[in-house]
Parts: structure tokens; sequence; C-alpha cells
């Protein structure tokens, strides 16, 4: 008999004394049936639309069904439709829906329920925008034939509708779908293979998944967003740990099964478990980046920002948010994610090579630049950003730069962000981010490369050779041009500073290996995932 | 007595909503905007502008202000920007972890601290009374983190007596429940006991020194009859003072300790609250520890006249 059989026993004799009650007896079976998760963050809300924190578009892709689904290549593939038909001149898309598709309230999915799901998608979405904007109408044929009629052909269709990045295409019930696309959702209702169970839902702490039993998986094999999505556990648990060693020790009592982002300190502690595996999460990884602010000075001249892109290095910023795994980062010379079809480095010279600080300083001096105070905001809540800031702050002292640091936090930062006010007077000439290499593919959902202004991310660049080659990958038809594309993308981009990348980076996730069945992916899959006890 | 009490519980209402303003107007003037957090990354300007909107977040000070208190006044304590669900709903479903970790670590308190308090007063000077004292200043000045942390590693990681993490309400079973909180309720109780057994070893030293000690010592009073009964008593005063300061210092503490053991408790979602700028969660958590302060001074005051006869209202 071990100790904690003694104290077990001591406390249950004292408990029962009290209380009358006693511990449940739980079935072998019913561990391995409950699959326990410790996600990146809260799942603080629960409407994939309304918000678009990647924590809620991961939940939300086990309870809620897409049409198309993007796979392993990056390609769109059916996921809730049967076939689609387009008019010869590409104007009008037809959708046929599988059969058999319920939601979980028991209800079959019809057209109606797209129509209202497309419509509150598209308020919210950069490309449901854009398609938006070329609407002539969105109409359901029949129960489970729609139609999307377009005043021109909008070749990207079926990335816009498979694409991973938040806010996805989700089919919700039609009452649902037709809430303001700016007020959140109450009802969880979903066709997808999980159940919310909103019951036992305490948001910030714990959120409960139960296996769909009428879902109706395609008979493809799995591959990320698209194909047979098999449910192999009866229910899955996330429970949110705001303290990464707490969650470091849970995994290695097996507390919890899965940790979805160990941080990078204690991965080694990890690896040396034998219990447990450790592999790289999300082969798309992330763009590290720092923005500056073109609408005021020094960085409205663009020989100040081209200044700071000669001298800083990829490598003093990936080290200071990876340490010493050299197999977690990658310099960058680009915005595109390394090793994706359309990848490319073309124009990245001023990124590649041995740092020039006296060449930077020269062209800084050239731009005007007199001295004013650069401020500079850091989230010091974040542990990438803070790692950059510091960074950052170095490599502008070293130009000569009169650094105004503002360590402050992630909410701060990012309504300070929004205003167009001068630096002195509330605004900012540089912030810190990152962008998850899943939404660097392709400018289509890449919120960052725009560069329209006024209209673009905050920073506001104007780049209009940035802007003309982005409209010409939305109309490339096929590979090649789209490569073309984004190659002349990415030098513009360059060229102009759209932004500072500040390299590629990778992150771990961690599982008990009693676990099987776990993906490399933009977001955790459930879907093929086992556990024996 | 009872006019006292009621008296001193309708003095809570502006307590209250004298705290709740101040609150409300620190996070008003404070930076950050829960609509950026809420709408994510990469959304626009545009979006955030909408969301804000939609939340009533772009209205003046006091018509935000002024709807909160029409709310309070017909019994709403609003509903969470983030979850959309009611405060009070939120409040609820985490009181059950805080008031546990806070009611055990409060027992290990009295069980420990008091006896702890009175022998080292009792050998006063003695090796034991060093050792305690010891103790105390040891307990006192560990940070409840870093006593978590070794606690964890020792009892859970290496020796697999207790979990790590998490809560398992008292439904479920007392040793599931109480397994969960043996270890926080250790991290938090460090402080407190050590606080308490000082505070006790103090006025119980005082109390020792009377002469209705010595005349009970004269008489032939045995050692336990004069420290428990006489002694105990006369210095219980200060002792329930500092036991019911701890129980709202606690609360503070139970904020670390609920990160530390992923206890799905309000100091942790205070702390989420806070850091999102959930405005209506973190108004209603206030009121709630307001009164809860104040609930505890009038409960230390009326033990008074239970320990101490000569005290009246």
């Amino acid at each position: 008999m071990d100790r904690r059989t003694v104290l077990k026993g001591l406390a249950g004799a004292g408990g029962l004394a009290l209380t009358g009650l006693s511990a449940p007896a739980i079935a072998q079976g019913a561990a391995a049936r409950t699959l326990r998760f410790v996600p990146q963050a809260n799942l603080a809300n629960f409407d994939p639309i309304w918000g678009t924190q990647y924590v809620v578009r991961n939940a939300a892709a086990l309870v809620w069904d897409t049409l198309y689904g993007v796979d392993a290549k990056l390609q769109p593939q059916r996921q809730m439709v049967e076939s689609e038909e387009t008019s010869d001149d590409g104007k009008i898309w037809t959708f046929k829906l599988r059969s058999g598709l319920k939601f979980h309230d028991g209800e079959p999915v019809l057209s109606k329920d797209v129509v209202a799901s497309l419509s509150r998608w598209a308020a919210r979405d950069p490309m449901g925008l854009m398609i938006l904007a070329i609407q002539q109408e969105l109409t359901a044929v029949d129960d489970r034939t729609f139609k999307w009629v377009l005043k021109q052909p909008f070749p990207k269709m079926l990335y816009a509708l498979a694409k991973n990045n938040a806010p996805c295409s989700f089919i919700m019930p039609e009452r649902i779908a037709k809430t303001d696309p700016f007020k959140q959702i109450t009802d969880y209702v979903g066709s997808g293979p999980m159940k919310f169970v909103k019951s036992e839902w305490v948001p910030g702490a714990k959120s409960v998944f139960e296996k769909f039993a009428d879902y109706v998986p395609r008979q493809e094999k799995a591959s990320w967003l698209a194909g047979g999505k098999q449910i192999l556990v009866d229910r899955v648990e996330w429970l949110v740990m705001p303290d990464p060693a707490t969650a470091a020790a849970a995994l290695q009592n097996g507390e919890v099964d899965w940790w979805e982002n160990p941080i990078a300190d204690l991965v080694p502690v990890l690896k040396s478990n034998k219990n447990i595996s450790v592999d790289i999460g999300d082969p798309l990884g992330n763009v590290g980046s720092f923005r500056m602010n073109h609408l005021f000075a020094p960085f409205n001249d663009v020989r100040a920002r081209r200044a700071v892109l000669m001298a800083l290095s990829q490598e003093d910023y990936m080290r200071a948010i990876v340490g010493d795994d050299d197999a977690l980062w990658k310099p960058l010379p680009g915005f595109f994610t390394p090793d994706t079809p359309l990848y490319t480095e073309m124009g990245g010279e001023i990124l590649k090579g041995k740092r020039d600080l006296d060449a930077a300083k020269k062209l800084l001096a050239e731009s005007g630049y007199s001295g004013q105070p650069v401020t500079c905001l850091v989230a010091q809540d974040q542990p990438i950003t803070k790692a950059q800031g510091d960074v950052t702050a170095d490599l502008l002292k070293k130009l000569g730069m009169n650094v105004d640091f503002i360590a402050t936090d992630w909410g701060t930062v990012g309504s300070r962000r929004a205003q167009k006010t001068p630096p002195g007077q509330g605004g900012w000439n540089m912030f810190h981010s990152w962008h998850a290499g899943a939404d660097c593919i392709t400018p289509a959902a890449y919120t960052a490369i725009r560069a329209n202004g006024d209209k673009a991310w905050f920073g506001w660049p104007n780049s209009p050779n940035t802007e003309k080659e982005i409209a010409a990958w939305f109309d490339a038809t096929t590979l090649e041009e789209e490569k073309a594309a984004i190659g002349r993308v990415n030098k513009a981009a360059l060229d102009d500073v759209v932004y500072a990348p500040t390299g590629f980076f990778l992150t771990y996730t961690a599982w008990r290996k009693n676990v099987s069945g776990i993906t490399k992916g933009p977001l955790p899959f459930f879907w093929g995932v086992s556990k024996t006890a | 007595m009872l006019s006292y009490i009621l008296r001193r519980i309708v003095a809570t209402l502006p307590v209250m909503a004298i705290v709740a303003l101040f609150v409300f107007s620190l996070l008003y003037i404070a930076p950050g905007d829960p609509a950026v957090v809420i709408a994510g990354d990469q959304a626009s300007p545009e979006d955030v502008e909408r969301i804000r909107q939609s939340l009533g977040l772009d209205r003046p000070f006091l018509i935000q202000f002024g709807s909160w208190v029409w709310r309070i006044l017909h019994g709403d304590l609003g509903t969470s920007i983030f979850t959309n669900l009611p405060v009070s709903t939120l409040i609820g479903q985490r009181l059950g972890p805080t008031l546990s970790l806070m009611m055990v670590t409060l027992l290990l308190t009295i069980v420990v601290a008091v006896p702890l308090g009175v022998v080292a007063a009792w050998k006063a000077g003695s090796l034991i009374d060093r050792a305690i004292m010891g103790f105390a200043v040891f307990g006192f000045s560990l940070p409840v983190f870093v006593v978590g942390y070794m606690l964890a590693y020792i009892f859970a990681l290496e020796l697999e007596w207790l979990p790590v993490q998490g809560y398992t309400p008292l439904a479920q079973g007392f040793w599931p429940w109480l397994e969960n909180l043996i270890l926080p309720a250790i991290a938090l109780g460090c402080v407190y006991i050590a606080l308490v057994a000082r505070i006790t070893r103090a006025a119980m030293l005082e109390v020792l020194q009377q002469d209705y000690i010595r005349t009970a010592r004269a008489k032939g009073l045995g050692q336990g009859g004069i420290l428990f009964i006489h002694a105990l008593k006369n210095a219980a005063v200060p002792i329930v003072t500092v036991i019911g300061i701890g129980i709202a210092l606690l609360i503070g503490g139970a904020v670390v300790t609920e990160s530390v053991f992923a206890i799905p408790g309000l100091g942790r979602l205070t702390i989420d609250a806070i850091l999102r700028r959930d405005y209506p969660v973190i108004q209603g958590i206030v009121l709630l520890f307001s009164f809860v302060y104040v609930l505890v001074n009038l409960m230390i005051d009326v033990t008074y006249t239970l320990v101490d006869p000569r005290i009246r209202y």
C-alpha cells in the first residue's frame, strides 16, 4: 500500500463520516474515452464569426463543419458539399450538399442554413467581403442546392470556403446564422463531428465536447480540415491552464493527455520524460513581425524603414523567441510561409547576408531623422512580443535612434495601435506582433501584407505596387501565374517595407504516449486521435 | 446587537457603490479595449468599432455607469462582454472552488497555527519556540507561487501522492474534492499559518504574564487548562482579528494559487476579466468581494462579543 492510498483511505474515512459521500468508482474504460487537452488559450467566447481568436476557431472546427476544407497540401476539398458547378463565364457557382447531413439538434442541414451562414461569414471575412462586393445574389435553389451569382468571376471561391484562417465559413442552423455578425451567438448547435456541452462550459477554465453520433464522415482519409473526420473518443475536455509550469506538470503526471503549445523553456523537461512525445505542432509556424507607422516621421520615409530592415538581425529576434533550439526557426527574407507552394524570396536581399549597421545609419541620416523619439509599443504580457520588443529597442539604439519604449499589456497595444494621431499625442511609431503561418500562404487572408493606405492594417502602409501585384494574384488562374505574382508581391512589399518580418518560427506540441493519431497542422485536429488507458 | 448588525449590513451598500464606482472609473480611464481583444489580431479598425458599438462601449461614461447601476438595482449583475453569459452565472460557477480553497486553508491555518503559537508562547525562548518562529519567518517570506511549485514538484510529480491541478466539486466525493485542495491550501496557508502563529504567540505571551494566570497556577490548575481555557480565551481578540483579516487577504492569495494549481475559481476569473477589460464581470466581482470584506469585518466584531463578554455594541 503506497502513501497515496493511505492518505486516500484516511481522508475518505473522514469524508464519509462528515458527508456520507464517497468517491465514485471510475470505470477503467472511461478514462480512455475522454481526451484531456490543454489549449493555447481560454475559450472565453464561442462564436467563430463574431470573434476571430485562433482558440475559438480551433474549438469551432469540432462543432461546426464547413462546405470545403483545406487539406495538408493546402488544397480545398469538398466537405459538406457533394458537388459544385461553375458557369462558363465563371460568374455562377451552383453547389449541392451531401445527403444525410444533420445538425446536433437532429434537424437536417438545408440550403437555407448555408445561405444564412455564408451571409453572416461574408460580412466579417476579408475574402467574404470581396465576394460580397461582386455578389449579385446568394439563394437556396432547393433543400440541398444553393447558388451564388456574381457580377464577375472569383477564381478563389473554393479557397475562400475551405480556408482555415479565422473566420472560417462554418455552417450553422439558419436561426443562429441570422444573428447580426457583430453580435455574439448563444446557441452552439452545429453539424460537426462533436457537440459542445454548454452545461459544462466554464469559460476560461473548461470546455467539453461530446462525440456526435449522427455525424456522417466522408469516406476519404482525413487530412487537416478535409476528409473523413472520425472521432475515436467519446469526449474531449479542454482544460485551460494559464501557467505553463502547471500544464507541464499535469502532462507529466498524466492528468492531461495533450498540451497544444508547450513553451520552449519546458520542452527539454518534457522530452526527457519517457511517457511523453514532443514534436512540431504546426508545420506552417509563425511569421514574426514589427510594424512601423507609415503616417509619421521617421517611418513615413521609406529610407528610414529600409535602414531598419538593413540593420535588423532575424537571428537575434528568433533566438529571443525560441532560445537555442535551431530546429525551431528559419530566416525569412520575405513575407510568405516557407515550404508552401507559393513561397518566394524574390527581392529579399535586404534581409539576407551580413548586417550593415554603418550603411543603415547613413540611410537613416539621409531620411532626415534627427533624433526625435521613436514610440515603440511592446506588450509585456505576450512572451513573443516582449522578446521582439527587447531586440528592437537594442536595434534602434544601435542605429542611433531615440527609443521611447512603452512597456504595456496586449489589450493596450491593441487599442493604441489603432490611433492615427502623431506618436507624441497618443499615437505610435512601432509595435510588435506575429502572424500564423497559415495566414501567410497567400494574400487571401493575409491582412498584414495589404498596403492600401487608410484601409490597410495598423501602420497604414501605402504601396500601390504591392496592391497591384496582390490583385494580380487574385486574378491568377494557374499555379505559375500565382507564383509569379507572389514573387512580385514579396519584392514590392520589401521595397516599400510594408512591415518588418523578423523571421519564421515553429512551436512544439506535446502529448502522452498512450495517445495516438495526432497530426501536424495549423490547428489541433481531434479526428483520428485515440487514447488507451 | 441585531440592530447593530442590520445597521452594518445597510452601511455596506454605499461602501460597495463607492468601490464599484471607483473601479469602474479606473477601468474606464485605463488604456485597453475589449473590442480589440474580441475582434482578434487580424481585425480591421472598422470591425473593432462595430463590435465596440454593439457592446455599448462607445457610449459616454455616465451612461455606461448609469446603465450598470440601473441593472444592479433590478438585481441583474449584467452580462459578460466576452462570454455573453450572465455575470451571476460566471461568479456562481467559480464561487465553489474559491470557497472550498478558502475554507480548507482557513481550517488548516486554525488547526496548525493556533496550537503552534500557543506552544511557542508556552516554551518562549526555548529551542521549540525558536524552531516555530523560524518556521513562521520562513512561511511568511516565501511567495505563494514558490511554495506551490515546490509542493507540486514533491508531492505530485515525484511522490505522485496528490494531483497537480484542477478542482472536483464536493458532490463528486469527499476525497476527489479534498485531494485537489490539499496542496493549494498548504501553499496558500503558509503565509497565514506564519502570521497567525506569530500573533497567537505574542497575544499569549502577554496574557501569560497577567496576574490571574499566576493565580491559576498557584491554585494548581494544569498547564493545559491554563493555556487553552484561561489564556487562549483572553488572547483570542487579536487572534480572531488577524484570522478575520486573513480571510479577506486570502482572496488576493487565491488569485495566484488558483493559477498555479489551475483551479477554476474567482481569482482566475478576476484576472481574466481584468486582462480582457470585461467590465461587467470585474464590477460584479468587486461588488462581491466588497460585500465579503464588510461581512467578514462584521463577523469579527460579533465574534469579539462572544470571546470577550465585556465588549458590547
